[in-house]
């Protein structure tokens, strides 16, 4: 599996996003459900770190996250 | 490698990276580095701290490669994406190859304060260990665009 599908199913997947966007080193993703979001299937995706604040969810990728953002829009 | 100087990208007073309001560049975790609390009026102008290729440019963030493949980011304030380059100037294009201290964006971050937002400019060794990475200013001190901030090992 890609890692975007990796990161795409961790976050929730596709009915679980409301928002994402990439900002240099970290996708920004609003979901809907953030209990859907499993923290350690992101890390063992490839992800630094996941930082959250209630619907709002920062994925630490690296400054890969422009190229991630935009495979996984591919996917939804 | 030879040690790699990274230069100050805008003019104000070095910060501690872990005073930085954004838990992902006070804990380093793309890498170490140090901020500049840019001036007001004299920070409103964001150079190159190295040589190298745009590998990435927003508005308000850029990341310059070097030629041996190190790379430094520069964040123009904190959360600053959600201003959607509002009040932001870019000089430069992604892929363009720029000398160390050559204008990249202007901006206004007394604007970006007035807005509520944190102006702090955090420069990071991107994915560089702490250990290779040391301060050429101190902390709390003014530094102007274009001065020595980093040696990189």
């Amino acid at each position: 599996m890609s890692k975007a599908q990796q990161i795409l199913d961790a976050l929730g997947g596709d009915d679980n996003i409301i928002d994402l966007e990439p900002c240099i080193t970290r996708l920004r993703v609003e979901v809907t459900d953030p209990a859907k979001v499993n923290d350690s299937a992101l890390t063992a995706a490839g992800a630094i770190a996941v930082v959250r604040s209630g619907i709002a969810i920062q994925v630490i990728v690296g400054p890969e996250a422009d190229t991630l953002a935009s495979d996984i829009e591919d996917l939804r | 490698m030879a040690a790699l100087t990274v230069l100050a990208p805008v003019t104000g007073t070095v910060v501690d990276v872990s005073e930085v309001d954004d838990p992902v560049f006070a804990a380093g975790l793309v890498g170490p580095g140090l901020a500049i609390e840019p001036d007001g009026v004299r920070g409103t102008e964001a150079v190159a701290p190295i040589a190298g290729k745009i590998v990435k440019l927003h508005p308000h963030a850029f990341v310059v490669q070097h030629d041996d493949g190190r790379a430094v980011l520069v964040h123009l304030g904190i959360d600053t994406v959600k201003l959607g380059g509002e009040g932001f100037t870019t000089h430069v294009s992604e892929g363009d190859v720029v000398q160390r201290g050559t204008v990249l964006v202007t901006w206004d971050p007394a604007a970006v304060r007035d807005g509520g937002k944190s102006a702090v400019c955090p420069v990071v060794a991107l994915e560089a260990s702490a250990d290779v990475v040391d301060a050429l200013a101190q902390v709390g001190t003014a530094v102007e665009h274009g001065e020595d901030l980093l040696t990189w090992a």
